[in-house]
C-alpha cells in the first residue's frame, strides 16, 4: 500500500536503533465507562522531538498527564531510560510538562518563576540567580524582567518564561501541552521556530501535543497521529503526509479527495456507475478508497492530459495566493483541485471542467 | 477545562502513590467534615429540640419525654391572638419584599452596568452597615423621627413639626426595608452581572425595545438571582423582631417576639416552640424549594 | 468620542443612567444618616436628645472612654470576635475547599446545605440555640455565644472564601507539583499565598460579623454581656449619650479595621508586582 522513499526508511531504522528513552506499552485510562486512552504503544528516542496531534477527545491531553506523572494509567508501563516509572510521582520524575496555560506563578516575578525548581531542590538563592539569569540569557528575556512580575509580561515572553522554568528542572524529558494554540499567527511561527532551535540546541526530548497540524509538520521529527485514545499511525511528517495509514490519518493531515471505489471485473475501479473506471498503481483489494490530494488533481483538457479523469461543473474558486483552489462538483460529490496560479487560466463557474490525476500519485487505503 | 481541572486534583493526589488514591477519593468530603460537625451540633440539634420541645406537655419541660399537639391546638384555636403575629409578620415581609425589589432593583443596575469603576467602592458602601449591629442603626432612625429629634429639628426650622410616624406598623416596615437593603441588593447584583453584554447588544441589533430586552433577556437571566434576593429578605424578615421592638414600639408584635416572650416571660417552653416550628416550616419550605433549583456554581462564578 | 450628535437611544440611556445614579446617592444618604444621627447625638451635651443640637460637647465621649462597665464590654466583645474569627478562619477555609476546589459526591449537597444558616433569621436561630443549651444544662456565657455566631458566620465566610477559590487554577499546583515540590512546598509557596487574600477577607468578615452581632449574642451570652446588648438595654430604659456614642466609637472602629485591612492587601499587591 504505502512505498516509504528508501531514505526515509533508513532514518526510521536509524532512529529506532538509538536507545530509545521513553518506551510505552499498553497504556490504558478509564474515566468512568470511557476509555480515554486505548493501549498506546509508543517508543521514542533520545533527543526526538515527536508530537501528538489528533482532534480533540482523542486522548492526546490525558496520555501526557499520564506521562507527566498526573494521572495514573489504568493499565500499562512507561519506563524512561530502562526504568518502570508508574509509581514515581510528578515531583520525582525527570520529566516536565509545559501547561496549556503555561500555570506561571502570578504572585512571583520572573526570576521566582524561573528559580522554582532549583528553590524546591535546595539550591542556594545566589546560586538560583545565577543559574535563573543564565537561562533568562538563552530564552533571549531582557535581563531586567529578572523582578518583574510575571503576569505583566506579554505572550510570547510568558512562553519563553515557561520555557525557561521547565529548563530550570533539566529534565530528561519535556512534554507540551498545546502551548501555543492561544497564540496569534505572527507569535506562534515565530515561537515555533525559536522552540525548533531551543530544541536542537539542548538536545533534550521534547514530546508535544498539538491540534494543529501546522505546527506538528513545522517542527516534529515524527508524528504520532491519535484517534478516540489509540496510536493509529507513527512516522515523520513526510511519511504521514505521503503514505497515511487510513483514511482518518489522510483526512486529518489535510484536505483531500476521497473516493470510495470498488474492483470491476477487467481490473479497473469505479465509484459507481457515473464515476470511473479508475486505474489503481499497484496491486490493491478489492474495495476500498483512491485518496487524491488537491495538489495531484489538474484540470486537464487543451493539451493537459490525465490517466484517470473525471467531469463535472466547477463549482466555486478560491485564491491561496499563489496557488489557486478549485471546488468541483461531479455527481453529490465535491473535488478539490490545487494548482500554482500560473498553470491554467480560471474557468467559469459552473462551466464544464474535467479533472484528472495520474495513479502514480494518488494512495489506496482500504480503511 | 474547570471539570477536568477538578478531576486533576484527583489525579495529583493519586500520583503520590497507590496508597493515597482510596483515601483522598473524598478529600472534598473530609474537608467538609468541620463544617458538617459545626451545623449538626450548632444548626441542626438545637431546632430538632426545638420540634421536641413543641410536642411536649405545655409549660413542661419535658421534651423527648412526652407527645402532646396541645400546643399546635393552642396555636390555632381561633380564640388565641397569636395567629396574628404571625399574619403580620408574613404580611410585613412579603411587603419589605415588595419595596425592596422596586428599591433595589435601579442600584443593582447600577452596579452591574453603569457606575464602571465606582461600581467596587459604592458596593463598599453598601456592604459596610452591614456590620453595625442594627440596633444602633435602627436606633439612629429613632434619634431622627423622635419629638425634638432631627427631623423634627429640622423641619422647625420652617415652622413645620415632624409627623408621627414611630411607634407605628409604618416604622416597621420601613426598618426592615432598611435593615434588610444588603441582602436583597448583592444576590441580585450578582444576578444581573451574569447577563453578558453582548447578549443584549445583540437583542438590540435585532430590533428590541429597551421594554422588550428588559423582559425577554434581563430579567430572564437575572432571575436566580433575584430569586435569591427575594428569599433571602423573606425569610429573614418574617423571623426579624428588632425593627417591630425599636421602631414598632408596641405598635404590632412579631411572631418572633412572641417566641421570645413564650421562652423568657412566659416560660412555656413548649408554646414558643411550637410556634417557632411553623416559622421554621415556612422558612425551611421555601428555601428548600428556591435553593434546590439553582445552579449554585453558575451564580458563584465557577468557570 | 464626540458627543455632537447623540442619537435619542443614546440620550435615553444617559438620563436614565443619571437617575441610576441619583436614586443610589439618595438611597445611600439615607443608609448612612442614622449613623450620623447617632454620632451628632453622642456630641450633644445635654442628657436628652434635641435637635438642632444646643450644645456641643465631648463630653460623653470621654466618659465613654472611661467608664469600666464599658471596658469590661468591649473586652468581651473583642474576646468573642477573636474567638469566632480565629475558628471560623479555619473550619471554612475547609469548607471552601470542599466547596470550590474539590470535585466530590456530596459536593452539590453541601453547596446547598452550608447556606441554610444563612436563610435563616437570626433571633429565632438564638432562641433554639437559648431552649437547646437550657435543655443540655449548659451554662450561657460568652462562650456559648462563640458557638451561636460561629453557627451563622461559618457559613458566610465559607461562601467568601469559595468565591475566592473559584478563580484558583488547579493547574498551578500541578506545575509546581511536577516541578519538583513536596505536597507541604506546594500548599507553602503557591496555595497559601494565592489564596491568602481570600483568607484574610473572611477572617475580616468574620471579626467584623461577630463584633456587631446583636441577634445571636442577645439570646447566647447569658450573664455577660457583649457591646451590641448592652446599647439596646439602654435604648430601652436608661438612655444616655454614651449609648450613641459608644455606638459611634463601634462603628468608627469598624470602618477603621476595614480601611487598614484594604490598604493592607493593596500594599502586598503593589509589593508583588513592581
Amino acid at each position: 500500500m504505502t512505498r516509504p522513499e528508501p531514505a526515509l526508511a533508513l532514518a526510521a531504522a536509524d532512529a529506532m536503533a538509538r536507545e530509545p528513552i521513553l518506551r510505552l506499552s499498553g497504556i490504558a485510562k478509564r474515566f468512568g465507562t470511557v476509555a480515554a486512552v486505548d493501549g498506546v504503544d509508543l517508543v521514542v528516542p533520545e533527543g526526538e522531538f515527536l508530537t501528538i496531534v489528533g482532534p480533540s477527545g482523542c486522548g492526546k491531553t490525558t496520555l501526557l498527564r499520564i506521562l507527566a506523572g498526573l494521572e495514573q494509567p489504568g493499565d500499562g508501563a512507561i519506563v524512561l531510560r530502562g526504568q518502570v516509572i508508574n509509581d514515581l510521582p510528578p515531583n520525582r520524575r525527570p520529566t516536565c510538562l509545559v501547561f496549556q496555560s503555561l500555570a506561571l506563578f502570578p504572585h512571583k516575578t520572573v526570576g521566582e518563576n524561573i528559580a522554582f525548581p532549583l528553590k524546591m531542590k535546595g539550591v542556594s538563592p545566589a546560586a538560583c540567580e545565577t543559574r535563573s539569569r543564565e537561562l533568562m540569557r538563552m530564552m533571549r528575556l531582557p535581563d531586567a524582567y529578572f523582578t518583574r512580575n510575571v503576569t505583566r509580561c506579554s505572550g510570547g515572553e510568558r512562553q519563553r518564561v515557561a520555557l525557561a522554568r521547565a529548563f530550570a528542572y533539566d529534565p530528561d524529558v519535556l512534554f507540551f501541552d498545546e502551548p501555543l494554540s492561544a497564540l496569534d499567527y505572527k507569535l506562534k511561527k515565530l515561537l515555533e521556530k525559536e522552540l525548533k532551535d531551543i530544541h536542537k540546541e539542548t538536545g533534550k526530548t521534547f514530546i508535544y501535543i498539538t491540534h494543529s497540524l501546522e505546527e506538528a509538520m513545522v517542527m516534529s521529527d515524527r508524528i504520532a497521529v491519535m484517534r478516540s485514545g489509540r496510536i493509529v499511525q507513527v512516522g515523520t511528517p513526510e511519511e504521514i503526509y505521503t503514505s497515511p495509514a487510513n483514511r482518518f490519518v489522510a483526512e486529518f493531515m489535510g484536505e483531500v479527495n476521497v473516493l470510495a471505489v470498488r474492483r470491476r471485473p477487467d481490473g479497473l475501479y469505479a465509484a459507481d456507475e457515473t464515476l470511473g473506471p479508475f486505474r489503481v498503481a499497484g496491486a490493491a483489494p478489492s474495495e476500498g478508497y483512491i485518496v487524491v490530494r488537491p495538489e495531484f488533481l489538474r484540470i486537464v483538457g487543451d493539451g493537459a492530459e490525465a490517466e484517470n479523469v473525471i467531469a463535472g461543473k466547477l463549482y466555486n474558486s478560491y485564491s491561496l495566493g499563489s496557488r489557486m483552489q478549485y471546488r468541483v462538483r461531479a455527481g453529490d460529490r465535491l473535488l478539490i483541485v490545487e494548482q500554482s496560479r500560473a498553470a491554467a487560466a480560471t474557468p467559469q463557474i459552473d462551466s464544464d471542467v474535467v479533472v484528472g490525476w495520474d495513479s502514480r500519485d494518488a494512495l489506496f487505503i482500504d480503511d | 477545562m474547570a471539570a477536568s481541572g477538578m478531576a486533576n486534583v484527583q489525579g495529583m493526589a493519586e500520583a503520590t502513590g497507590a496508597g493515597w488514591r482510596d483515601r483522598l477519593l473524598s478529600a472534598g468530603a473530609r474537608c467538609a467534615l468541620p463544617v458538617y460537625v459545626l451545623l449538626a451540633a450548632g444548626f441542626l440539634a438545637p431546632l430538632v429540640t426545638v420540634v421536641a420541645f413543641s410536642f411536649a406537655t405545655p409549660r413542661s419541660f419535658d421534651a423527648f419525654r412526652s407527645f402532646t399537639l396541645a400546643n399546635y391546638a393552642a396555636i390555632f384555636d381561633p380564640a388565641n391572638t397569636v395567629w396574628l403575629s404571625f399574619a403580620w409578620s408574613i404580611a410585613l415581609a412579603a411587603t419589605a419584599v415588595l419595596i425592596l425589589l422596586l428599591v433595589a432593583y435601579p442600584i443593582a443596575y447600577g452596579l452591574a452596568r453603569v457606575f464602571g469603576r465606582w461600581a467596587g467602592l459604592i458596593s463598599l458602601l453598601f456592604v459596610f452597615p452591614l456590620f453595625v449591629s442594627e440596633n444602633i442603626r435602627l436606633y439612629g432612625w429613632v434619634l431622627f423621627f423622635i419629638r425634638g429629634g432631627v427631623l423634627d429639628g429640622t423641619l422647625g426650622y420652617v415652622g413645620l413639626s415632624a409627623p408621627d410616624v414611630l411607634y407605628t406598623v409604618g416604622a416597621t416596615l420601613f426598618g426592615m426595608v432598611y435593615v434588610y437593603l444588603p441582602f436583597m441588593l448583592f444576590p441580585m447584583t450578582l444576578g444581573l452581572s451574569t447577563v453578558p453584554r453582548d447578549l443584549i447588544e445583540a437583542a438590540r441589533d435585532m430590533g428590541a425595545s429597551r421594554l422588550q430586552i428588559w423582559r425577554e433577556i434581563e430579567l430572564p437571566l437575572a432571575m436566580p438571582g433575584v430569586l435569591i434576593g427575594v428569599l433571602l429578605c423573606f425569610v429573614l424578615s418574617v423571623g426579624a423582631v428588632a425593627e417591630a421592638k425599636i421602631l414598632g414600639g408596641q405598635s404590632i408584635i412579631v411572631i418572633t417576639h412572641d417566641i421570645e416572650i413564650a421562652f423568657t416571660y412566659a416560660q412555656n417552653w413548649p408554646l414558643g416552640s411550637a410556634l417557632a416550628v411553623l416559622l421554621m416550616l415556612v422558612v425551611g419550605g421555601l428555601t428548600l424549594a428556591v435553593i434546590g433549583r439553582i445552579d449554585l456554581d453558575r451564580i458563584l462564578g465557577r468557570r | 468620542m464626540s458627543a455632537d450628535a447623540l442619537g435619542p437611544a443614546e440620550r435615553a440611556q444617559r438620563r436614565s443612567d443619571r437617575l441610576i445614579w441619583t436614586w443610589t446617592l439618595v438611597v445611600v444618604l439615607a443608609i448612612y444618616l442614622p449613623i450620623l444621627c447617632g454620632l451628632l447625638a453622642s456630641l450633644s451635651q445635654g442628657r436628652y436628645f434635641r435637635f438642632p443640637v444646643p450644645r456641643w460637647s465631648a463630653d460623653w465621649w470621654t466618659r465613654t472612654l472611661e467608664s469600666i462597665e464599658i471596658r469590661l464590654l468591649v473586652q468581651t466583645s473583642l474576646k468573642m470576635a477573636i474567638a469566632v474569627t480565629l475558628i471560623a478562619v479555619v473550619v471554612a477555609f475547609f469548607g471552601a475547599l470542599a466547596y470550590a476546589r474539590y470535585d466530590w459526591k456530596g459536593r452539590g449537597v453541601f453547596q446547598k446545605l452550608v447556606l441554610l444558616p444563612i436563610f435563616f433569621p437570626q433571633p429565632v436561630m438564638g432562641l433554639a440555640l437559648l431552649l437547646w443549651f437550657s435543655a443540655l444544662g449548659i451554662q450561657l456565657s460568652w462562650q456559648t455565644a462563640v458557638f451561636a455566631h460561629l453557627v451563622w458566620i461559618v457559613p458566610v465566610v465559607t461562601l467568601v472564601m469559595a468565591i475566592q477559590m473559584y478563580g484558583f487554577d488547579p493547574a498551578l499546583e500541578e506545575a509546581a507539583f511536577d516541578l519538583g515540590a513536596s505536597r507541604l512546598q506546594v500548599f507553602r509557596e503557591i496555595t497559601l499565598p494565592i489564596l491568602w487574600p481570600g483568607i484574610w477577607s473572611g477572617a475580616l468578615f468574620a471579626f467584623l460579623l461577630s463584633w456587631g452581632n446583636f441577634p445571636l449574642s442577645l439570646y447566647t451570652t447569658g450573664p455577660d454581656t457583649a457591646v451590641p446588648e448592652w446599647l439596646y438595654a439602654k435604648m430601652v430604659a436608661g438612655y444616655t449619650p454614651m449609648v450613641p456614642a459608644l455606638g459611634s466609637m463601634s462603628t468608627i472602629a469598624a470602618a477603621l479595621l476595614l480601611l487598614v485591612a484594604g490598604l493592607a492587601l493593596r500594599l502586598r499587591r503593589r509589593r508583588v508586582s513592581p
